[in-house]
Parts: C-alpha cells; sequence; structure tokens
C-alpha cells in the first residue's frame, strides 16, 4: 500500500517537472497585466485571455497567422514529400531485398548525424537556386529530417506483411506497381499514418534550419516565437509572450495527446529495430 | 527474373537516391571544397584552393576545442541522467502503467514540444522578476541562484535538457521491460529469487542492449545540442554555452568565417561517421557472436 503510494507519487512529481515548462509558460498567460508585474508565481486570482488576443493581433513586425501557416505548409511537404520517397524505397528493401546492405543502414545512421554540418553548403545551394526563405525551400529540407525514420517505420511495415498476399496477387497477373499500390499500400496504411503524424511534429519542432534559411516570408512558428522576446523596445511582455509560445507549441502537443499510441510505437521504432 | 527484380529495386530507390545525393551528398562535397579553399561572402562562388590552413585555424582556435568539450560533457551527463532517471522510472512505475496505459500521455507530453520553444520557455520560468522558480526559491529559502551566469548555465541547460528528453529513454526502456517474457520471470521467482535479484541478473542483463542504444542516441542528441541552447542562453555568458553546433553557426552567419566553418563541419562529420562505424562494427559483431 505504501509502495503504491510512493509510485502514485512519483509519477505525479515526474509528470509536473518534466512539464513544468509549459504548465509555468500556461499560468502566465492567463495573467492579467497588473497581475504580472506584481505576482510571478503559480497561483492567479483572475484569469482572463487578453494576452490571447493581443498575441493574434498581426502587425507590420509580427504575424503569428503568418508563422503558422509557413509550418503548416513546410511541415505538410516536409512529411508528405518523405514518405513518397520512402515508400517505394521501403517496398523494394523489404520485398526485393535491394539495398538493405548499403541504403537501408546508410538512411537510418543518418538520424545520428548532425545535420548542421550540410547546413552551410545547403544555405548557398538555395541561395542559388531562390529557395531561401520559402516555404517550399523548409519542406525540402524537413523531408530530409524525416526520411531516416519515415524508411524504418515503413520497412518494418510491409516486412511483418505476409508475402503470401503478394504471392496471391502474382498469381492474378499482378505486376509490381499493382502489388505495391494495390495490396500493400491499404495494408500498412496505420503504419503511413503514424509515419505521417511523427514527422509533421518533428518537422513543425524543427528551429535550425527554420532560423538559417528563412528570414521574413517562410519564417516557421518555432523561429517566430524568438521575435515576440525581442520585440517591443522595452521590456519582454511576458504575458503576450506566453501566449504566444502557447499557441505555437499547442498543435503538435494536441496531436501528441490524441494519437500518443501510435507515436509511442513509432518514437521508439528507429531507435530499437534500427 | 533476378535481374527484373533488381531492374525494379533501381527504378524505386532512384528517387530517394536522387533525393538525398542532391541535398546531402553535393553539399558534402561542396563541404569538401571550401574547407580548403579560402573563400568568404565575397568570393562565395570562387574559391580558390589554399590547402589545409582553414583546418589550421579550427585546430588552433581555443574556442573550438572549448565548444567541443561542452558538447562532450554535455553529451555525456544528460545522456547519464536521462537513462539513469528514465530506467527507474520505468521499472518502478510499470505497475502503474501496465493497468492505465493513458497516463502514458502525460509522461511523454515533452516529447511533442519543440525543443526551442522549451528554451524560450525557460527564459520565463528563470527569469529573476517574472519567473516562478527564482520566486519561490525566494519565498522559501531567501536565496535564489543565478541559473544562467558563467558557472550554472552548463548545469541549467543540462538539467532543462535532461527534464525533456528522459521521456525518451523512459519509454524505450519501459518497452523493453514489458518485452521481458513471463515465463523467464515466473522460473526465476520459483528458483526463489526476490525482485532485486530478479532486476539485477535478469531483467537488466536482458534490457542492456536497449540501455546501450538509449545511451548512445541520447549521446548523440546531446552533443549536437543546438536549439534550446541557442533560444535559452545564446552562445551564453562570454560563450560559455558554445556548442559544436553553436560554434559553426556563429563562425559562418556572426564571423563570416565560411571556411572555418566548413571545416569545422567537416571535423565534425568524420568524428560523427568515425563513432557510427565503430557502434555499427561492435553491434554486428554481437549479432554474428
Amino acid at each position: 500500500m505504501i509502495i503504491k503510494a510512493l509510485r502514485w507519487f512519483v509519477l505525479v512529481v515526474a509528470v509536473l517537472a518534466m512539464n513544468f515548462p509549459v504548465i509555468a509558460t500556461f499560468v502566465t498567460s492567463i495573467k492579467s497585466a497588473r497581475e504580472l508585474s506584481i505576482n510571478p508565481g503559480l497561483w492567479i486570482d483572475q484569469p482572463t485571455f487578453d494576452n490571447y488576443a493581443r498575441a493574434l493581433e498581426v502587425t507590420d513586425r509580427l504575424n503569428i497567422f503568418g508563422y503558422l501557416f509557413n509550418s503548416l505548409v513546410a511541415a505538410t511537404i516536409g512529411t508528405t514529400l518523405a514518405i513518397l520517397l520512402s515508400f517505394p524505397a521501403a517496398f523494394a528493401i523489404a520485398r526485393g531485398d535491394f539495398g538493405r546492405r548499403l541504403l537501408l543502414p546508410v538512411v537510418v545512421n543518418l538520424r545520428a548525424v548532425p545535420l548542421i554540418i550540410f547546413a552551410i553548403p545547403l544555405y548557398m545551394m538555395f541561395q542559388w537556386m531562390g529557395l531561401l526563405d520559402t516555404q517550399l525551400g523548409l519542406g525540402l529540407i524537413l523531408t530530409i529530417v524525416n526520411i531516416p525514420l519515415a524508411l524504418v517505420i515503413l520497412v518494418n511495415a510491409i516486412s511483418d506483411t505476409p508475402i503470401e498476399l503478394d504471392e496471391a496477387a502474382k498469381m492474378d497477373g499482378a505486376g509490381t506497381w499493382q502489388i505495391m499500390l494495390g495490396i500493400i499500400r491499404p495494408v500498412v496504411r496505420p503504419a503511413l499514418v503514424t509515419t505521417f503524424i511523427f514527422g509533421f511534429i518533428t518537422a513543425w519542432n524543427e528551429f535550425l534550419f527554420g532560423l538559417m534559411l528563412t528570414t521574413n516570408k517562410a519564417v516557421p512558428m518555432t523561429v517566430g516565437a524568438s521575435f515576440f522576446f525581442s520585440a517591443s523596445g522595452g521590456g519582454i511582455q511576458w504575458g503576450m509572450a506566453s501566449a504566444v509560445m502557447i499557441v505555437g507549441a499547442l498543435p503538435p502537443m494536441l496531436i501528441g495527446l490524441l494519437m500518443y499510441r501510435q507515436i509511442f510505437g513509432s518514437m521508439t521504432a528507429g531507435a530499437v529495430k534500427g | 527474373m533476378e535481374q527484373t527484380r533488381r531492374h525494379e529495386g533501381v527504378i524505386l530507390t532512384t528517387p530517394l537516391v536522387a533525393f538525398l545525393l542532391l541535398f546531402l551528398g553535393f553539399p558534402a562535397l561542396v563541404n569538401l571544397y571550401y574547407s580548403v579553399s579560402n573563400v568568404g561572402f565575397e568570393t562565395l562562388r570562387a574559391p580558390v584552393l589554399s590547402g589545409l590552413g582553414n583546418y589550421l585555424a579550427v585546430f588552433g582556435d581555443a574556442g573550438f576545442w572549448r565548444a567541443n568539450w561542452f558538447s562532450l560533457r554535455f553529451g555525456i551527463f544528460t545522456a547519464l541522467a536521462e537513462c539513469g532517471i528514465g530506467l527507474f522510472l520505468a521499472i518502478f512505475l510499470a505497475p502503474l502503467l501496465a493497468k492505465r496505459s493513458w497516463l502514458m500521455a502525460p509522461l511523454m507530453l515533452p516529447l511533442m514540444v519543440a525543443p526551442a520553444m522549451v528554451g524560450l520557455m525557460y527564459r520565463l520560468v528563470l527569469h529573476e522578476f517574472a519567473g516562478p522558480i527564482p520566486y519561490y526559491l525566494y519565498e522559501w529559502f531567501r536565496w535564489t541562484p543565478a541559473f544562467l551566469d558563467v558557472n550554472s548555465a552548463f548545469w541549467t541547460l543540462a538539467v532543462v535538457e535532461t527534464l525533456q528528453w528522459t521521456p525518451f529513454a523512459f519509454l524505450l526502456f519501459y518497452m523493453a521491460y514489458q518485452a521481458v517474457p513471463d515465463d523467464v520471470r515466473q522460473a526465476a521467482a520459483l528458483d526463489g529469487a526476490n525482485g532485486w535479484q530478479a532486476l539485477w541478473t535478469i531483467e537488466l542483463p536482458l534490457m542492456m542492449p536497449t540501455i546501450v542504444i538509449a545511451f548512445f542516441v541520447r549521446f548523440i542528441d546531446g552533443f549536437r545540442v543546438f536549439d534550446n541552447v541557442y533560444t535559452l542562453t545564446g552562445s551564453g555568458p562570454g560563450g560559455s554555452t558554445t556548442s559544436l553546433s553553436i560554434y559553426i553557426y556563429e563562425a559562418f552567419f556572426k564571423q563570416g568565417a565560411i571556411g572555418k566553418a566548413v571545416a569545422a563541419s567537416v571535423v565534425l562529420f568524420v568524428a560523427s561517421f568515425a563513432l557510427l562505424w565503430g557502434l555499427n562494427w561492435v553491434a554486428n559483431r554481437r549479432r554474428r557472436a
């Protein structure tokens, strides 16, 4: 009984400690201007949503809808393209045993390579191709970020699909393309969904390339949020900055809370089976 | 038959391979070329070969070694802390989680927040006037440390990183712990092993491959840390929190020292390649043994 209470205690402490920045930021975001200046604690007398109203205001310099939209577009490109490129390759690796010795290990290990080492040539390449500060350019980089895990998840999913399905289809005269798109794709749909969810969250949360490759038109939310910290000439407006951070962090958190089962499996896939 | 299969394999993998060659292979070559060239923002497209000067400049730069030292300490410390706490939580909380899997959701929530955003949030949390932590410390103890000064910035960042990424290690360990076969546990109990003995002699050895993998994954991520450090301390007071990633970023964007930044990138590339190659070699040997 005591040990059970102790387990609950540890659980609550761990959850509160690990989620503390989000909790404290949320509390700050619903404080009134008056309370912000006198009470840094976690207790609020009169919660208000004024800060959110101000954070959502569009000004010349700050446009939170723009940042959210840029993140949405770039993350969607980065996730969709990663799946489109990885799915046929995963099929070839799992079914044709093609690329298992070189392509798969190289791509899997990419997850562990610090991508900053490619940042400088990519910057120059983008400058030359006119991709700097575009949603497409950022989306292409997010594709690279997402490819390793997408390939691992899809190879595992296709390998787990019984080969008899392919053979039966082949008997009926189906070609490779029909097997891949007509038979395998519907069966591994859950893995495709998982890859999309996880890739989208990863892409939404990316920061380094957003910082380096965008300046104005294509700034994603993670980078845009920091603008609110240097916005006004005076001190930081903590209420508004907190509201911005909550709005910016909300999409991946909501997806994560709703889909934690799928993500749970995929987050560990790269590490356990790779 | 065999030939058509190869042919199809080539077609199916070509888009992925072409994409990777264009966006990673080509940049890698540019890196190599620029790292042995004399190049600035004015001569970006007309670099002049200059031998190993850039590498000598990097290896002779005390800041480069300091950044390496920061990244190494940061990677080792955070990986150890995350794996230690994660392992404890996975085993200690397993009885609660087995029946209530929804409890996983709040435990993995930190992984959903952008590290850059977490860094910004801690600017609020640790702020001397607006932050709740200094406020409560002062209320209760009449004292609060300067979390982000030269002496404590490293540890503050390490704790920030650890709190966010412990759930990752925890998830891996929880899966591995669940995967220990029940009959093995029962056999140990029949032989009279108590909980501790079973843990040390059966369960932990079975989880060891996962522990090793989690440690290296977290070490690599800690070593290359950028986002949360950049948004919380920048490069820190007096450059005290310059990780290797931040070193490369600043050399390029702030100093315009392209040759130096690129040479440092190549060094990091070679180092991470060597580490990964070593890891794979060890893993393959184990698999064969």
